[in-house]
């Protein structure tokens, strides 16, 4: 998609060799984001070796996984020109309303349908979102701002909240359950967790979507201009519900997720991950104001969030501190993406 | 014409029967926590139905955000300023953005009392259930026990924000320093209430330190965070685990032997002790050294100055819990 949609003015004009770098970087912004895991690493290996283990890469791949499936769905609403901020309500409110039901109700109902029921409710309260945002022709950044405390204030007002630890014995075994087992130097033991494959398919359903379907070059074309899609005959009212409906959907699976890797429902939880989700989408290369972006770059800004997020201890980064490096760093690959984008 | 003089004197009646009714309870206490329908508060809010039922000369009431945000919860004292109840006890979330409407709060007449602030300017007491530094001590002191007085160990805060957090790990700090042979590594590791985070930053604590002994967790979540992480590395008998907790949630590491021992104090004493001094403040009665306040840890409490004009009222209400007694705690 990247390489469709950029000018080649830049080729033209390009006979030295920095200039070629240069544009290398422009076509594909997710090298940058390459560039900056390879120097974080770099660095964090350098300041302690143990940073270098299997153990290690285990850890952020697992906590990359409830951040991949919001992002994957932020970056087909960021696609489509739009902004989702109401995911992870979206997540809390299935995830501990589904648990809860299945506890009460069916406690032995089988994994493929409790994700089925949670995909579909995630779909259905996405679906909402596109709804209010087309009928109301309002900036879908106010509108989920606005969805998301309904979310939030419905699940804590009818739903419950108290936490609970007994949760279901198939996502229970589905958290459990380990693609890996290996021993660690110190006696332990380090395990890549099956749900990591959750992730992996649906980074494959969003590449499918966005680049090998219609709807994908409708997504593409909306967050490009409004105007110029709807003139090219694109039903805005159909991609737009399908944008936050796929979003709901995945935020739904990353709630489940979420439980079956945690064991408990709580509530409370996914509250303030937001940011850190978009933050990964955009230092992925995605254009906050839409049209542009690529699931391979998500991943990547995924896997980059992720890491800064596991390795500020290893680095020995004060606790005092953490939160400054993580904001610190937003804001200089923020910055470094806009000045390559004007240059 | 008798009858609707019969009539009338019996509406005037219901009248004034009814406003007596109401001025009897015209005083309201209400309890302000730091997020709504927690475990903890849910308890909190148990004492505080108490209190309001042994009292009918008060209607006490508990409310608090849905989620926990400073910026929330002043929003919701200020509301209640606005409405002129007689006096709030508040839990705050972070005490320093409250000192402004506290002040306001008590310009207008209000009785402001808080717990688990004792920084707080603008109060005129604030409810500690125990002395904070001695709870992190204690809770150390049950964690080097545990792991035979020697060793590496770590802090868990919900927030370096959350003060009574960060007392209990300084607390714990000044306690290990009786031992040589214990280091405390990377310390106060901010969970954000967050049973994923602190699981999270446990594992990369064992990944930088394999041979960690003890943890001292700061949030009630922080043990069930760090527990998963020991029990997935197999570490639960060579690792000890001490924090506050709750019974209930704790239970499935603490039989696992993941997590070695919680300590707490009753949110729903807390919850009555903070109305009864509430009540005492609203009545004009004294508070003073020593004396009882009839809640169990609150028999003797000691009475100091505060950092504003307002005392601290400190109780002794620790309960320390692990494997063989927690089942005795419904909460």
């Amino acid at each position: 998609m990247m390489t469709t949609s950029t000018l080649p003015i830049a080729v033209k004009s390009a006979p030295s060799r920095s200039w070629q770098v240069m544009d290398w970087l422009v076509r594909r912004p997710s090298s940058f984001t390459l560039l900056l895991i390879v120097l974080v690493c770099g660095v964090v290996g350098a300041i302690n070796p143990t940073f270098y283990s299997v153990a290690n890469l285990f850890d952020i791949l697992r906590a990359s996984v409830v951040l991949g499936l919001f992002a994957l769905g932020v970056l087909v609403v960021l696609a489509a020109g739009g902004l989702d901020v109401s995911f992870a309500a979206i997540a809390a409110l299935v995830m501990y309303s589904l648990t809860k039901a299945v506890v009460q109700f069916w406690p032995d109902a089988p994994l493929a349908l409790i994700l089925l029921a949670g995909a579909g409710g995630g779909m259905l309260l996405g679906a909402l979102n596109g709804l209010l945002v087309h009928t109301l022709s309002a900036p879908s950044l106010i509108v989920t701002i606005g969805t998301q405390y309904v979310f939030r204030g419905f699940l804590l007002t009818f739903i419950g909240t108290e936490l609970f630890m007994n949760v279901p014995p198939a996502m229970d075994a589905f958290g459990k359950a380990t693609l890996l087992t290996l021993n660690t130097a110190s006696g332990g033991q380090t395990q890549l967790p099956a749900f990591v494959l959750v992730l992996a398919a649906a980074a494959i359903l969003t590449w499918w979507l966005l680049e090998r379907t219609l709807m994908g070059r409708a997504v593409f074309a909306m967050g490009g201009s409004l105007n110029i899609a709807e003139r090219l005959g694109y039903n805005l009212r159909t991609v737009h519900v399908f944008v936050f409906a796929y979003a709901g959907m995945l935020a739904g699976v990353a709630g489940l997720m979420h439980v079956a890797a945690n064991r408990l429902a709580n509530p409370f939880d996914l509250s303030g991950i937001e940011l850190d989700v978009i933050a990964a989408v955009v230092l992925g290369g995605a254009r906050i104001t839409g049209g542009r972006g690529t699931v391979a770059g998500t991943l990547l800004g995924v896997l980059l969030v992720a890491l800064i997020n596991n390795v500020l201890i290893l680095a020995g980064v004060p606790s005092t501190w953490q939160k400054a490096v993580i904001g610190a760093f937003i804001v200089l690959a923020g910055a470094v993406f806009a000045i390559r984008r004007r240059g | 014409m008798i009858r609707k003089a019969v009539w009338g004197g019996a509406a005037l009646a219901c009248v004034v029967g009814s406003s007596a009714l109401y001025a009897q309870s015209e005083s309201t206490i209400v309890t302000v926590v730091k997020v709504t329908g927690e475990t903890w508060f849910k308890r909190m809010e148990e004492g505080v139905k108490e209190f309001d039922s042994n009292t009918p000369s008060i209607a006490a009431s508990q409310t608090g955000p849905a989620k926990a945000d400073a910026a929330q919860q002043q929003r919701l004292i200020e509301d209640l300023v606005a409405k002129k109840v007689t006096a709030i006890a508040v839990v705050p979330m972070d005490p320093s953005s409250l000192e402004g409407v506290f002040k306001r709060a008590m310009d207008r007449g209000i009785k402001v009392i808080t717990h688990e602030a004792d920084t707080q300017k603008n109060t005129l007491a604030d409810i500690e259930a125990f002395d904070n530094k001695a709870f992190g001590a204690r809770l150390n002191e049950r964690m080097a026990k545990c792991m035979g007085e020697s060793g590496k160990w770590t802090s868990f805060v919900g927030s370096l924000g959350s003060l009574t957090h960060v007392q209990w790990a300084d607390g714990g700090a000044e306690n290990a320093k009786k031992y040589s042979n214990m280091t405390l590594v990377d310390a106060k590791n901010e969970s954000f209430n967050d049973a994923n985070n602190a699981y999270q930053k446990a594992k990369e604590i064992l990944r930088k330190h394999p041979d960690i002994k003890g943890f001292q967790g700061g949030s009630a979540i922080d043990v069930i965070g760090i527990g998963r992480a020991v029990e997935e590395a197999g570490l639960q008998d060579k690792t000890c685990v001490v924090g506050l907790g709750l019974p209930q949630d704790s239970g499935k590491y603490l039989e696992s032997g993941a997590v070695d021992g919680i300590g707490f104090w009753d949110p729903k004493d807390a919850g009555i002790v903070m109305n009864k001094v509430a009540q005492l403040v609203v009545e004009g009665k004294p508070i003073t050294d020593g004396m009882n306040l009839g809640v169990k840890g609150y028999e003797k409490v000691s009475v100091k100055k505060g950092a504003g004009a307002g005392v601290i009222i400190t109780g002794e209400a620790w309960v320390d819990v692990d494997k063989s007694n927690y089942k005795q705690y419904p909460f």
